[in-house]
This record gives C-alpha cells, structure tokens and sequence, in this order.
C-alpha cells in the first residue's frame, strides 16, 4: 500500500510508482507482478521492478530503453492525475499554502475538489493530525477523487462530499482554520464559508480565480462578510534552459573566412594543375564553452488571481465593540 | 461523509467525527498560537505601518514611543486579529478592523482643476494639534477635528478624501495590532528590516521550497541555512515535531536567530538538530568528553558539566543520524558553492527523493546544473524562476526578483544496469 504520507526505500506489491521517462512523459504505476507495462522504449515488467529501491534506473526487457522509478509525492501526482478538470499548479499551491498558515494539524475546508490534485498536498501538508473537508458538486468527480484518496492512505485525513455548495452551503460551523475556493462564483459560497471558521481564533481564505471581474464581486463580498486584510495576488514560475554553448571570437570569424578562401584557391589550383594534391588536413579548435540560460520563448502564462483575506475572531464581549466606520461618519 | 446527497446537512455520525477532530486539534501545542499569550513574540504593528517586536510579559507595560503606552495584561489571552486604540496615556479598547470603506464612484464632478498648494487651508496649526493631544483627545476625534478645519475638504474628490484621512490617521492614530509570528508575517519582518541577511529570499520562493522538497510530517530533511534560519523555520513548521531537521550550518556555532520568533512549542523546537560544516565529516575527530563522577561535583559545577555533556552528546547523537544516512531531502539556501554542497550531502539522502538549492544570482545555478547533469546521479536538473505580483487597493506593484530553484530527484543506480 502506498502512502504519500511516509517514504519507504523499496517498491512492494501495490505500491504505486511513478515511472519517469522523461520530463514530459511520467505515469502511474500500481505494482501487480502479473502485470507488464509497454511503452516506445520496450517492455518492463512489474515483477522485475518489484524488490528494487524507490529512484532505480531501470533498463526494459529487451534493453532498447530505460525508465526511473520513482517515489509518489503530491508533486508528482499533479503530473500524472488524470485531468478531471483545470488543476492548481506548484506556482500557486506553494503560496497558498504558505499564506493558508497550513501546517500539521490545520483543518481546511476545500471547494470544489476537481480532480483531487490539490486535495493531496494539503492533506500531506496537515497530517497526521489536520483534516480536510472537501466538497464537489460533480458525483462521478467526487467518487473519482474518494478512490483515489483511499489508495493513496489519505482517506483518515480527508473527507469528500458531494454538495452544492451554493444551494445547500457547506454544513459545517465553527470548525475550519482556513478555506479554499476554486468556484466560479465564490461570493455565493462566502457566508456559509464564513461559519465553517472556528468562531473564536483567527482565520485565512482564498479565492482562486481566473477572471478580474470574478475578484471584484469576491472581494466586495468578503468585505461586506467582515473579512479584512483583503490582498490579491498573481504567481508563476518560468523555467529556465540550461545550455552549453561554444564561445567564438573575431579572430575565430576571421580564420573561418581564411579556410574558406584556403580551399577555393586548393580547388582552383587542382583544377588548373590536374594533380592529385593531399590535403592538408584541417585543425580544428575547440573553443572554450560558457554555461548559460535562457527563458523559453513560450512560458506558461496567467493562471488565476489568488484573493486572500483574513477571518476575524468573535470577542468574547462583543459590547466593547466601537464602531470604526460610524465614529468616522 | 457518504457521496449522496443527504436530506440533513450533516448526519449524527458526522457530528462525532467533527467533535472529536475539534477536540484532538484543541489539544495540539499549535493552539497556543492562537491567542495572545505571555512570554511569546508578537509583531506590533503601528499606526505608522512600523513593526515593533516584542517578547510580551505579563505584569508590564509596552511603550510605542508617541502613539502611546499600553498594559500588557490587556492583551494577554486575547485572540489575535484585532487592533487597539490607546486613550487616557495607557488604557486600550478595541477597534473592529474593516478591510475598506467602499468609495462611492465620484459623481460630484469635483477635481483637482482648482487645487493649489496652500498651507492656510488647514486652520488648525502644528501647536493647535498637540494642544489637543495634551489635553487627552483620542486620535479619532483629532482626525475629525483635522477635516473638520480644512477649509476645501467638500472640494476634494472621493479618491483624494480617502487619501487624505489615510494620511492623517497614519500620524494621528493611536490604533496598534498585534500580529501572530507565522511563516509569512516573520518572512515579511525580516524582508523588510535586511533582505540581504535571508539572501533575498522571497516568500513564494520559500513556499515553492518547501512544496518541492515534500517538507512534512515524519520527513528527515538535511537543510543547509545561511538565511538566519528562516529556511530552517519554514522547515521545522512544517514537521510540526514529527522527524528530524539536521541543520548545517556556518561556523562554530549555529545562528538561526529567526526560528525564535516562531513561538514553537519543545515538540517542534526538540526536532531540530544542528551540526557545522566541520563535524560532519568522520575524520574531523571531535575532542572527546571528559566524563567526571558526578557525585563529586558541586551543585554550581554540576549544573555547568550536564550542560556541556548534554551538548556534547546531542553533538554525537546528531553526527550518528547523519552517517546512518537515509534522508528524505536535502534544502540549500547558502553561501558556499552547490557543487560542494551536493558532493558532501548526497551520499546521506535515500534513493528518488528531492533536492532544491536556491540562489538569487542564476550563474552560480548554471553551473550547478550542467554539474549535476554531467555526474549522471540526478534526475532532471531544472532551474525555475518565481515571480510574484501583488494588487492592493487599486495600487500595482510589480515585484519581480530573480530566484531559482532547482528540483531533482536523486536516482540510485545499480552495477548491473548502470
């Protein structure tokens, strides 16, 4: 059984492993020994990789390629999932994270679930003693992502609900310490977002949208919510490409025009002559090589705006209380 | 919870269940936290937008300089999230924060056509005000009394009215608010007090730090933290006292002065260990303990010989779990050169498991990279850049630093397929 909760060294039966064959190409694999698995590269059988260590270089059966094994993370996962829908990328997952104040022991309310990838790094991030509540609307979503929590070890930590959030609201009072929401009209799920808070600590909400106008409408209700400390951000990552190149000079341009020439007038001269001239054979220089990088001209653009604001606690007397707003009208 | 929809929000078995979360999260030191509590560091945040830390004690009083004084007692217990006005030199009440006064948009056709600089708009003079001030006027009223004697106020725009009021309660108000220390408000502290001495580390580099090395509960993670400690903070939060952080650090002595301000409980400061670049290496023999009848020593001597013998042992104890090896991850945030770093770490991590190094010059990464490339021991070198924006009440800032991250996955080979 894997666990995205705890590492091991070697892969077991039923282990899930992520077979690396290159940047763009991983997928999952539940170890079975009846089981082979074929890609372009040949044929690599489950019972072959089954004793191995976790990052193992492992060639196929007729040694035409080789792929990695590698060690499931929710960071992995998120590259293999099967898209059920748009998932959050490491970009934003990170600083949500960081901003949600997640930690061992956080309880989350989540909405919607979508395709669970999400799901998986809050729930490493809370355990062994958090919770998440998470909540989709979509049924065969919402079964498909349960699945996967249970084969992943992560069903004690995570409960999913099928729930129309707008209609029905989340069901939960005074209980969460943070709450995600990746809806298309948050503002519609903000008061009952609101009474899932633990009434008496503070807490963080995000909103995760992909259009301006959405923020707006999200942020003018968490204001009208008594939310504050209302901020909007906008994340991404470029990657960078690593390359060697060789470093010419001028004297190097010019030598380059001299050989030409050099072997024009050897051309010119064995015609006029006839003969059989050797040639003279060429050095070539190396020259020295500078490490450098560049950005890709096609990077992954704008992902959604991350609107976050602030719970805040209930006094226990709520009469000492002044009114900010109206002394100042 | 079940998948189908249930008439009840919330049936009784899921009652139980959320009960006794609630409970067992009540009981877990990070609840601490939550309120304002004794002898812990909290952020004060004053009208000015300066931050003042400070380890709170109960039975004291806490100066702001001219905004005020309050009692600590006060505040001790209170939850945290709220601001606090000061009146009568030392008494506090509390203020309900709004996060923005909605601006109507401005239909009065007023602009700044006619505006012209001139002081004697303002009736009230520098002595006036700090008349009022000695006299006990709460900020409040001196920004009302402020906008009251502006004579073209009406003339402003809705904007520039807003505006105005800002100003004025930056250096008329006596409202403070204490802030809780999490990753992000201690990030943000330091962030603007030195950037330099946390190596220019950005808080979304940070978080993609510790997304990407799978920094969690029951994880052993080599960290390498030339950032004060604040790489070894966001480390040990995420642990929350559950595994091992083996600090390397520079020099004789570690000098992590940013996990303090953290307010962990002994769980989560009890798992971090610490070794420096030279007792790490099994050759560099450390001088060995001299271990004395303890029955023979005096009570004053006694105290200052378990002290040393407990740093001695915790120093062996340390060097023991890094030889036995099998680390989860490996964290660089660091002066010296990765290449070197890499070298000497490596062989203590376990096979498929995350390494990221940051730096803010890209040239040293590059190196790096076509390094770990060129070793044949890793696993898809990546240099990454982060960048961030931040949108606030209509201002823009455009905040755009260079960082890099580097993800690989360390693979193991073996003889006979390598």
């Amino acid at each position: 059984m894997t666990s995205f909760l705890s590492y091991k060294t070697y892969i077991e039966e039923g282990d899930l492993v992520i077979a690396y064959i290159s940047r763009e190409n991983m997928t999952p694999l539940i170890m079975d020994p009846k089981l082979t698995y074929n890609n372009k590269f040949g044929t690599f059988r489950h019972s072959d990789m089954i004793g191995k260590e976790y990052g193992t270089k492992m060639p196929s059966h007729n040694g035409r390629g080789f792929m990695y094994l590698l060690h499931p993370t929710p960071e992995l996962w998120t590259h293999v999932v099967p898209h059920r829908t748009q998932i959050l990328y490491i970009a934003d997952i990170s600083f949500i994270t960081t901003y949600l104040d997640l930690k061992p022991g956080s309880i989350i309310l989540e909405s919607g679930t979508g395709s669970g990838s999400f799901s998986h790094s809050l729930a490493r991030t809370i355990a062994p003693n958090g919770h998440l509540y998470t909540f989709e609307y979509h049924e065969e979503r919402a079964k498909a992502a349960k699945q996967d929590f249970e084969r992943h070890g992560l069903s004690d930590l995570i409960t999913v609900e099928c729930r129309d959030v707008y209609k029905e609201g989340f069901g939960i009072t005074d209980l969460v310490h943070a709450v995600f929401l990746d809806l298309p009209a948050p503002w519609d799920a903000i008061a009952s977002a609101k009474a899932a808070f633990k009434q008496k600590r503070i807490g963080k909400i995000c909103c995760f949208s992909p259009c301006i106008e959405q923020v707006q409408r999200a942020c003018a209700s968490l204001n009208e919510h008594g939310f504050v400390e209302i901020k909007m951000f906008e994340c991404l990552i470029r990657n960078q490409e690593v390359h060697t190149i060789p470093v010419y000079t001028v004297k190097d341009a010019v030598s380059k025009i001299k050989v030409q020439q050099d072997k024009k007038r050897k051309r010119n001269e064995e015609e006029a002559s006839d003969s059989k001239a050797a040639k003279s054979p060429r050095i070539k220089q190396d020259p020295p090589n500078l490490y450098v990088s560049k950005t890709p001209t096609e990077a992954k653009g704008h992902t959604s705006y991350l609107t976050f604001a602030t719970f805040l606690p209930v006094l226990d007397d709520e009469v000492e209380i002044i009114d900010k707003v109206n002394e100042l009208d | 919870m079940s998948l189908e929809q249930s008439d009840s929000p919330v049936d009784s078995q899921n009652f139980d269940k959320i009960d006794s979360h609630n409970e067992s999260f009540e009981q877990d030191e990070h609840t601490d936290t939550l309120r304002i509590m004794d002898n812990q560091y909290v952020f004060i945040v004053l009208p000015s937008g300066n931050i003042k830390v400070v380890k709170l004690q109960k039975d004291t009083t806490v100066s702001l300089g001219k905004f005020g004084t309050f009692h600590t007692n006060d505040i001790i217990g209170k939850p945290f999230g709220h601001s606090y006005e000061i009146y009568d030199r030392d008494k506090i009440k509390v203020i309900r924060n709004v996060a923005f006064y909605e601006v109507d948009l401005d239909d009065s056709g007023a602009n700044n056509q006619e505006t012209i600089d001139d002081p004697s708009k303002q009736k009230l003079s520098y002595q006036d005000i700090e008349q009022l001030k000695k006299d006990g006027m709460e900020g409040q009223d001196i920004i009302k009394k402020v906008i009251e004697s502006h004579s073209s106020f009406d003339k402003k725009t809705e904007y520039s009215k807003a505006k105005y009021i800002k100003r004025k309660e930056s250096k008329f108000s006596r409202v403070f608010t204490p802030v809780r220390p999490t990753l992000y408000s201690v990030w943000e502290y330091f962030f603007a007090k030195n950037p330099s001495k946390i190596r220019d580390m950005r808080i979304d580099t940070l978080s993609q730090m510790l997304t990407l090395s799978n920094a969690r509960a029951y994880a052993k993670l080599l960290v390498v933290d030339d950032t004060q400690g604040l790489l070894i903070t966001g480390v040990m939060e995420r642990l929350g006292g559950y595994g091992i952080v083996l600090g390397i650090h520079d020099g004789e002595y570690h000098n992590y002065d940013i996990v303090r301000y953290m307010n962990f409980s002994k769980k989560v400061n009890d798992s971090l260990m610490v070794l420096s670049w030279q007792q790490i290496f099994k050759e560099e023999c450390q001088a060995p303990f001299n271990y004395q009848d303890e029955s023979k020593l005096s009570q004053k001597d006694l105290k200052f010989y378990l002290r040393k013998k407990a740093n001695y042992e915790k120093v062996q104890e340390a060097r023991k779990i890094l030889w036995k090896g099998g680390f989860d991850g490996l964290l660089v945030a660091s002066q010296y050169q990765p290449e070197s770093i890499l070298d000497t770490l490596v062989p203590y991590l376990a096979g498929s498991r995350p390494i990221i190094i940051y730096h803010i010059n890209r040239e040293v990464l590059v190196n790096t990279c076509v390094h770990m490339r060129i070793s044949g021991k890793f696993l898809n070198p990546q240099i990454t850049e982060s960048w961030l924006r931040q949108y606030q009440h209509g201002h823009i800032e455009n905040d755009m630093v260079f960082v890099c991250i580097f993800k690989i996955s360390k693979a193991v080979m073996y003889a006979n397929f390598g």
